[in-house]
């Protein structure tokens, strides 16, 4: 197979990351300086975005058997490189007091988010197992980055753990549907499903395998029971980033796996997907019902948001394609801002996050802004109209209707009830008085943080999501335009 | 060359079980090693002797080596004699070695009467092949591998550092004060 010049055009945007990990790396051998190597990669980040841009008129091609760039995967390269600037940012102020080795991050960041680009442009066994080992490899790193103190520590161990049988899991899998089928690419997995039904338990078993080991990587009930723990353990950075980057790239590739692979057309793997979102839109909620811990609650959150979006993976036609789009892209603006503002007000870091609620109690009333923030997020996290979370459980809605899932349709609905109770506690908490003022002092956002780039950041995140809900119409443009051609 | 592959197998699972059941880490490791070669005669057997090769060598060879001497470096100390006497006692390397002779004897039976490099049922594919496969169509793959193990050193590396940050620092702070201290008591 010979490279050409479009081929390595389209491999562009993996290429500026792997050069910028590699810059990074070098510069740290010769001089530590933090604010070099956070600038450099930024610069290296903003690069690979604008050189999507340039592999846009070459899409689709094909480069190599194992990777495909199609508009596809660049809609969610763009947004999981711009969820990793954002990471980027929020990381730079968080670190500055770090007290041990801080550029390391940025090289497991850059590392990771080479995994995921390889992930939603994998359409081949191989780039799958690849970019979902590159992805999770680096956060268990970062994950552990705070590695002196103990929830970083245990976050990271539990991670690797987990992540690590996970990835037994997929391998078990991708074997028993190779051996089926003879052919690593999604398109062949399981193509013989309509001729030969002796081989269907074969085939079963193998899908079955491989869904466990994305169920768990999205944190799917009931395989979430690390989320909490990890969430609430890694560092405000890494959470925004293990939220909103990983989930991305893994749902994308879940997603492309059900429109391409014969294998996933088994009736039995329809009703297992379906319980296992129902569970985790029930459970997600359920649980992050009693918690006191802002970054729990998130954990438990996203299980519940994940669980809502696979409504989307059974019904698998056209239409689930856009929801995904659109539902992802509001739930990594949400997402980052939420987490944004806890790594700001944990900023610059000191031994711990500020996630307990009760340090936001009466957060209006120091800093009204962040506060401002944190309600719309708020708000779009519980699917409120005139925000973006509303747009995306809307076409989550609209989606499960055509499909006639009404059951999902159903847990949708009670999920965003149970939901919302929580998500209004947490705003309530912000506008209450403070009992102690002067008392929680410690736990508060630099003072100018609204001029720090992690600042801007959720503000300007926090207009996105407004913006989103209210003018939704170049986003679905947007999206349709990029997952016309898939499936 | 059926009969060798079932057997191999057999042993590796054994072997496999021994490993998890063990309570003792250096115990379980030879057994691991003991799975790992089983492990390279299945891929004989079937017919890849590339990857049998690459299994002894590899994994057999230095990942497992560097295992045993890692755990048994961790026991340093009082007791490192009494241990490693203990070690060598028949009743650790009995089992082990038991399997590792079945493994030979299937391996000389299975060139004796196999005539060679034959396969459960498919073909041979040898070193050239492999390679052919990696750098042609899989040349990314190898790229990617390369990152992920990137990835890895410096994930290890920033959590498996010394401690030498505080703990550092607070050792030359005490040693920049001793010897001023030393200067005023003689002051």
């Amino acid at each position: 197979m010979n490279m050409t010049l479009s081929h390595l055009i389209a491999l562009l945007p993996l290429v500026i990351v792997c050069v910028t990990v590699i810059v990074v790396m070098l510069g740290i051998a010769w001089r530590r300086h933090h604010f070099v190597s956070a600038t450099i990669t930024t610069v290296g980040l903003n690069l690979a975005l604008l050189s999507l841009l340039a592999v846009l008129p070459l899409a689709p091609i094909r480069v190599t058997p194992i990777l495909l760039i199609d508009h596809y995967a660049l809609l969610y390269m763009a947004l999981m490189l711009i969820a990793a600037l954002a990471a980027t940012t929020l990381a730079h102020a968080y670190l500055e007091g770090f007290d041990d080795q801080k550029e390391e991050y940025y090289l497991l960041l850059g590392c990771s988010v080479l995994g995921g680009m390889t992930l939603v442009a994998s359409d081949h066994l191989l780039s799958l197992f690849f970019g979902l080992e590159l992805l999770s490899v680096p956060l268990y790193g970062m994950a552990a980055y705070a590695y002196r103190t103990r929830p970083s520590l245990e976050s990271g161990i539990k991670y690797m753990v987990l992540s690590a049988a996970a990835s037994a899991f997929l391998l078990f899998g991708m074997a028993l549907l190779y051996a089926e089928s003879g052919s690593l690419s999604f398109s062949a997995l399981g193509a013989s499903l309509y001729g030969d039904s002796a081989h269907q338990s074969w085939l079963s078993m193998g899908i079955g395998m491989m869904v466990i080991a994305m169920a768990f990587k999205l944190s799917l009930v009931p395989f979430h029971l690390w989320t909490a723990d990890v969430y609430e353990g890694a560092p405000a950075p890494v959470s925004a980033f293990l939220a909103t980057v990983s989930k991305v790239a893994v749902f994308a590739l879940l997603m492309r796996l059900f429109m391409t692979a014969p294998v996933t057309g088994l009736a039995s793997l329809h009703v297992v997907v379906s319980i296992i979102a129902f569970l985790s839109m029930l459970v997600g909620n359920l649980m992050a019902l009693r918690q006191d811990n802002i970054k729990r609650l998130l954990g438990y959150s996203s299980i519940a948001h994940l669980g809502y979006l696979l409504t989307v993976v059974v019904a698998s036609d056209d239409m689930a394609l856009l929801t995904t789009g659109v539902y992802l892209i509001t739930y990594v603006a949400t997402t980052l801002a939420t987490f944004g503002v806890v790594a700001l007000i944990s900023s610059p870091w000191r031994g711990s996050d500020v996630a307990s609620l009760k340090y936001y109690r009466g957060l209006f009333w120091r800093r009204p802004y962040l506060a401002a923030v944190m309600t719309v997020m708020m708000l779009s996290l519980a699917g409120i109209p005139m925000t973006a979370g509303f747009i995306g459980k809307f076409y989550v809605i609209a989606t499960g209707v055509e499909a006639g899932l009404w059951w999902l349709v159903a847990g949708v609905i009670i999920g965003s009830a149970l939901g919302l109770y929580y998500y209004l506690r947490v705003m309530v908490m912000l506008y209450l008085h403070d009992d102690d003022p002067g008392g929680e002092q410690r736990y508060d956002a630099a003072n100018d943080w609204v001029q720090r780039a992690g600042g801007i950041m959720v503000i300007l995140l926090a207009l996105a999501v407004l913006a989103l809900g209210i003018y939704p119409q170049p986003m679905l443009q947007l999206v349709d335009a990029a997952t016309m051609a898939v499936g | 060359m059926e009969i060798a592959f079932y057997l191999a197998a057999l042993i590796a699972v054994f072997a496999t079980f021994r490993v998890i059941m063990h309570t003792n880490a250096v115990h379980a490791l030879l057994y691991l090693i003991i799975s790992l070669l089983a492990v390279a005669v299945v891929f004989y057997a079937l017919g890849a002797p590339f990857a049998a090769a690459l299994e002894v060598i590899v994994y057999a060879g230095a990942i497992m080596v560097l295992f045993v001497f890692v755990v048994m470096m961790l026991n340093l100390g009082g007791q490192t004699a009494h241990h490693e006497s203990s070690w060598l006692t028949p009743g650790i390397w009995k089992g082990p070695a038991v399997l590792a002779g079945l493994l030979l004897a299937i391996l000389c039976f299975s060139l004796w009467y196999g005539g060679g490099i034959g396969s459960v049922g498919g073909d041979t594919l040898s070193a050239r092949e492999v390679g052919m496969q990696m750098f042609g169509p899989y040349l990314l793959a190898v790229e990617l591998a390369a990152m992920l193990l990137l990835a890895a050193l410096i994930a290890a590396s920033h959590v498996g550092r010394n401690e030498d940050t505080q703990l550092e620092r607070d050792m030359n702070e005490a040693r920049q004060r001793a010897p001023s201290g030393v200067d005023e008591e003689e002051a």
